[in-house]
């Protein structure tokens, strides 16, 4: 099994298959049994609703970023929504979901709108965040529009500052729910 | 020695510029020089330049019309062989200011944003287009006046953004953003291409422009902390400890040393944290997944250590005006220890593989190279630098929190080699191997700064004198951030100035592309890693 490889370039080890194998890791990884209970729920409404795969077309109106680095995490190797159906899709055209975080940015307001008309009905908007809900920290201002609900029509929101992974997952399943239903 | 440095900063200040002073003054490391006229700052501010030796390294502006001051400037300087900062200080009369950039091109996105909160002119400044309110803003609007209503709804107006234009045959124009096709900031990219290389890139921010400063100014100073986290999310620990220091320094605090540690033991966390997510980014802008999988994994095992010391995946909460909010116990520093000590094991074996794969590193080499006399001009920080071989950290030129112990001395890790340092070539590869250098540097300062003392982790801060003011600075994992705090009537914000390192390195960006070809430049912009709304506040 040890496979030698030399490589090339200074200060490069060489590295053997078995050494790789290692990455496994010593830690065994945390992973939380509410998630994974939630991610297979969203993966048979998914089924039931849209066939296999959900789309989603995140857009951030003026977030501090906290909220992306909690929807990027969703696709890490623990909780790889990408195995419940779930894709995070490059344009508008191709989504089912609008994932949006930030306060409303005035700067961001018209994009906003225009992602939105871009995207084919029917259509789910989560606003995602504190700040999405009602402006957050950052209110109601000269600069922002007080939450995303005052620029699109929100179907969904999560609350949080921001909102864990879990929480994310839990809010999709509520408006996968509210789809079932025929709400929107 | 300190005092030595300051010392002669003020007799050269008063031997070469004293007849148009009319003032000095130290407070801490800072010396506040005010001008008679407010003509003579770029006198003042080309003498602090280049005979003291120092780079620019914010301009701040305040509206105290209504305490009969006027509006006043003041040119942030940081001298470049010691830690003093120097404030040169005018108080501007009529519309207008004259411009620096002629000899200090560092400060045309300081006066450009001026010009947009303030209403005042840079004269001399070739470039007034709007920065921070878009093409959509009715004119006459002056967002950071202290007479402008944070409430105010103001229409919208057609308008046009004046990109610069690249004409010839051949010549093709490729917008993007400010939606991107992947989960990151908004903002947009103006390239003129010929063929597949980049002749030109124009980047067009402030799409997350939310009023940071001037909602500080309708808060308390100690509501003002969980404002600071949120100036840009990854970096919550260096800017709300940039934060807290100049409140602190305002107040006359003396901050117990445990606490000063455990700032330093979160604000390394938080680097390794976003190096390590930013070296999986890397890998995946350079089509390499596997690679990216797994550092992501380490971030992820790094965010959950963070949600398990503190509440917050994100490190939000840990500071406080005075002190911090979450001590880290004896169980908190095992669990810390033994993560940490694991996460590193897997993320040296990750980066030995990474430097293995040819595909990568060849993608990374040469590419978005920072020419290294644009860099100083520009005045770039932090990683940005460091990697194109200019020696700057705050955490050693301007020690802060735990980054000083009793005796005054600084983390040996932060001691680099001037060899080395000269030969660093400013590509992506540099800045690959210096996040791969830092995440080693911060676990072994962790593991240092973990011997922490036993003095409590929050002083009493007492109730604060209006109008006055501080710096406080710290190096987040992008570079120095940079806050300055006025204070106001009943223990408010007066005034709250936020640089952070985004904003100082965005520029260089589109020097650093002008010789890749189109598909290497996300790869580029990935490498600075820089942040959207810490620039668009």
């Amino acid at each position: 099994m040890t496979e030698k490889r030399e490589i090339l370039g200074s200060g490069i080890e060489t590295v053997s298959r078995d050494r790789l194998l290692e990455f496994q890791g010593k830690a065994p990884p945390v992973m939380s049994e509410s998630y994974e209970r939630a991610g297979k729920e969203l993966r048979d409404r998914i089924r039931r609703i849209f066939g296999r795969s959900l789309a989603i077309r995140e857009i951030d109106a003026g977030s501090c970023n906290g909220c992306e680095i909690e929807v990027t995490a969703l696709g890490n190797s623990f909780y790889d929504i990408e195995r419940f159906g779930v894709h995070f899709v490059a344009s508008p055209r191709h989504a089912d979901v609008l994932l949006v975080t930030g306060p409303g940015s005035r700067n961001m307001e018209e994009a906003l709108k225009r992602t939105y008309e871009a995207t084919p009905g029917p259509k789910i908007v989560i606003a995602v965040g504190a700040c999405a809900i009602d402006g957050g920290i950052f209110g109601d201002t000269y600069a922002t529009t007080g939450g995303i609900g005052s620029v699109v029509p929100v179907d969904v929101f999560i609350p949080g500052c921001p909102p864990r992974p879990e929480a994310l997952v839990q809010g999709l399943l509520l408006a996968l729910g509210r789809l079932e239903a025929g709400g929107t | 020695m300190k005092a030595g440095v300051i010392d002669s900063c003020i007799r050269e200040i008063k031997d070469g510029c004293g007849e148009i002073v009319s003032g000095i003054s130290l407070h801490g490391n800072e010396v506040h020089v005010s001008l008679k006229d407010q003509a003579k700052i770029p006198l003042a501010c080309n003498f602090v330049r280049s005979v003291l030796g120092s780079r620019l390294a914010m301009i701040v502006c305040t509206d105290e019309r209504g305490r009969g001051e006027g509006f006043v400037l003041r040119h942030v300087f940081e001298k470049e062989d010691g830690d003093v900062f120097v404030l040169v200080t005018a108080r501007i009369e009529g519309e207008g200011f004259p411009s620096i950039v002629p000899d200090i091109p560092a400060a045309a996105l300081y006066e450009r944003e001026i010009h947009d909160m303030f209403g005042l002119e840079p004269i001399g400044n070739p470039d007034t287009r709007p920065l921070v309110l878009h093409e959509h803003w009715p004119a006459g609007l002056f967002p950071l006046r202290k007479d402008f209503d944070i409430k105010t709804k103001a229409g919208r107006v057609e308008g046009r953004y004046r990109f610069q234009r690249v004409e010839g045959d051949g010549i093709c124009e490729i917008p993007v953003g400010p939606v991107h096709a992947g989960v990151i900031e908004p903002g947009h990219f103006r390239i003129s291409t010929l063929g597949e290389n980049i002749v030109n890139l124009e980047t067009k921010l402030w799409y997350t422009h939310k009023g940071t400063e001037k909602i500080a100014e309708s808060m308390g100073l100690e509501d003002a902390v969980r404002l600071s986290e949120r100036i840009s999310g990854d970096e919550s620990v260096a800017n709300s400890t940039a934060y807290c220091q100049a409140v602190e320094r305002i107040a006359g605090v003396e901050v117990p040393q445990r606490a000063r540690q455990i700032r330093a033991v979160f604000c390394e966390l938080e680097r390794a944290y976003n190096h390590i997510g930013t070296l999986g980014g890397m890998a995946t802008d350079a089509g390499f997944a596997f690679g990216a999988a797994r550092l992501y994994i380490l971030k992820e095992r790094l965010m959950q250590l963070n949600d398990a010391l503190c509440g917050s995946r994100i490190l939000f909460g840990i500071n406080r005006v005075g002190g911090v909010n979450c001590d880290i116990g004896g169980e908190g520093k095992r669990l810390l220890l033994e993560r940490l000590g694991q996460v590193m094991l897997d993320f040296e074996k990750v980066t030995v593989f990474l430097r293995s794969k040819s595909s990568l590193m060849d993608r990374l080499k040469g590419t978005g190279i920072i020419p290294r006399a644009a860099a100083r001009d520009l005045g770039i920080v932090g990683v940005a630098a460091r990697c194109a071989g200019i020696d700057i950290d705050t955490r050693r030129d301007h020690p802060y929190a735990g980054y000083v112990d009793r005796n005054g001395r600084s983390p040996q890790q932060l001691v680099r080699d001037q060899v080395e340092m000269e030969k660093r070539q400013g590509d992506a590869l540099a800045r690959f191997d210096l996040r791969v250098r830092e995440v080693g540097e911060s676990e072994k300062i962790i593991r240092d700064m973990l011997d922490l003392e036993d003095d409590g982790v929050c002083a009493t801060v007492p109730e604060m004198e209006p109008f006055q003011s501080a710096l406080g600075y710290a190096e987040s994992h992008r570079g120095q951030t940079l806050h300055w705090v006025m204070t106001g009537k009943g223990n408010s914000v007066y005034r709250y100035k936020v640089r952070t390192a985004s904003f100082c390195n965005w520029t260089i960006i589109g020097q650093a592309v002008s010789s890749d070809i189109v598909p290497d430049f996300p790869l580029v912009n990935k490498s600075f890693d820089l942040s959207y709304s810490g620039n668009d506040l």
